[in-house]
């Protein structure tokens, strides 16, 4: 049987980009360039990336890490204000155990010529099988691999 | 400027209820006792209920205030273990303003024969709305409710 144990924890990260906010935000919104550097990359395997980009929808990804266990990730929009804002919630689970369940906010902010990017992430990290510096660090390569696209 | 602005907290409320687990579990699981205690104050009136209680599931609940306006709790399911635990996220609106979306872990622990409740709200609070701790104070009170419900 599980010990069942909940450890909630915040964080915040910034990330400036050269885009102007209507290209980053566009850089989430749009499911073949969000895909790039959200769910592929070196030793991933995507099996689905699908969903709605809207206030209610959901989003669901499965993919592995080097052919490892199946990781899930369930995302709810909850707030969508373009250019500006997203708030989603989302579960993160490996096999057949949900790891969080957290609420990311991104916020969009001019900053010159670009963007100065905004995460706050409120989780809740489940049973030890996860952790909040393993998650701050997850979306702090997200955040470089987002540079990386903008780029292209 | 748009006047948008995010501003996350968090809270959290213990209560121990003469009850066990399981029965704290099914106030909360079963839509007939859950419409017992979980509804506004007296001069609220219930507009829509509606509860999918599943991970993935939806819940609303919408009414009328006294004051005319008109609050809609939209939430989903993230996390269920039986007697155990519940998470889910939620949206608050007045009206058409959207005010808040939260993270709420509910955790349940034997205590005696009854039952140790712990609630974890993470929340963000939108475009200047000005909680002023009532989230805390309503949740209270829900609780209390919740007590009261366990008492019959």
């Amino acid at each position: 049987m599980t010990e069942r144990s909940v450890t909630h924890a915040t964080f915040t990260l910034e990330q400036t980009y050269d885009a102007p906010p209507a290209k980053v935000f566009n850089a989430f919104a749009d499911p073949a360039i969000k895909r790039r550097w959200y769910v592929e990359g070196e030793g991933w395997q995507v099996e689905e990336f699908t969903g709605e980009f809207k206030v209610g929808g959901y989003e669901r990804s499965r993919f592995r890490f080097r052919g490892g266990e199946l990781i899930r990730n369930d995302t709810t929009y909850h707030d969508i204000v373009p250019n500006e804002r997203i708030i989603f919630a989302y579960t993160m689970t490996i096999g057949e155990n949900r790891i969080s369940a957290s609420l990311t906010t991104f916020e969009f902010k001019p900053a010159g010529a670009g963007t100065k990017l905004i995460c706050t992430e409120q989780g809740a990290f489940l049973d030890g099988y996860d952790n909040v510096e393993a998650r701050e660090g997850g979306w702090g390569h997200l955040l470089e691999a987002l540079g990386r696209a903008l780029q292209s | 400027m748009s006047g948008r602005s995010a501003t996350h907290g968090t809270f959290t409320l213990e209560r121990v209820y003469d009850a066990a687990p399981a029965r704290v579990f099914r106030a909360w699981s079963d839509v007939a006792i859950k419409a017992r205690w979980f509804v506004g104050p007296a001069d609220w009136h219930l507009i829509e209920r509606a509860m999918d209680f599943r991970v993935g599931g939806k819940e609303r609940l919408r009414g009328r205030k006294g004051s005319g306006v008109v609050s809609t709790f939209d939430s989903v399911y993230l996390d269920i273990v039986a007697g155990e635990r519940i998470i889910y996220s939620y949206d608050m609106r007045l009206d058409d303003r959207h005010i808040s979306v939260s993270l709420a872990t509910v955790e349940l622990k034997p205590e005696g024969a009854g039952t140790r409740l712990t609630i974890t709200e993470q929340g963000v609070f939108l475009d200047g709305y000005d909680d002023a701790g009532s989230r805390e104070r309503g949740t209270r009170i829900l609780l209390d409710q919740l007590g009261a419900e366990l008492r019959r």
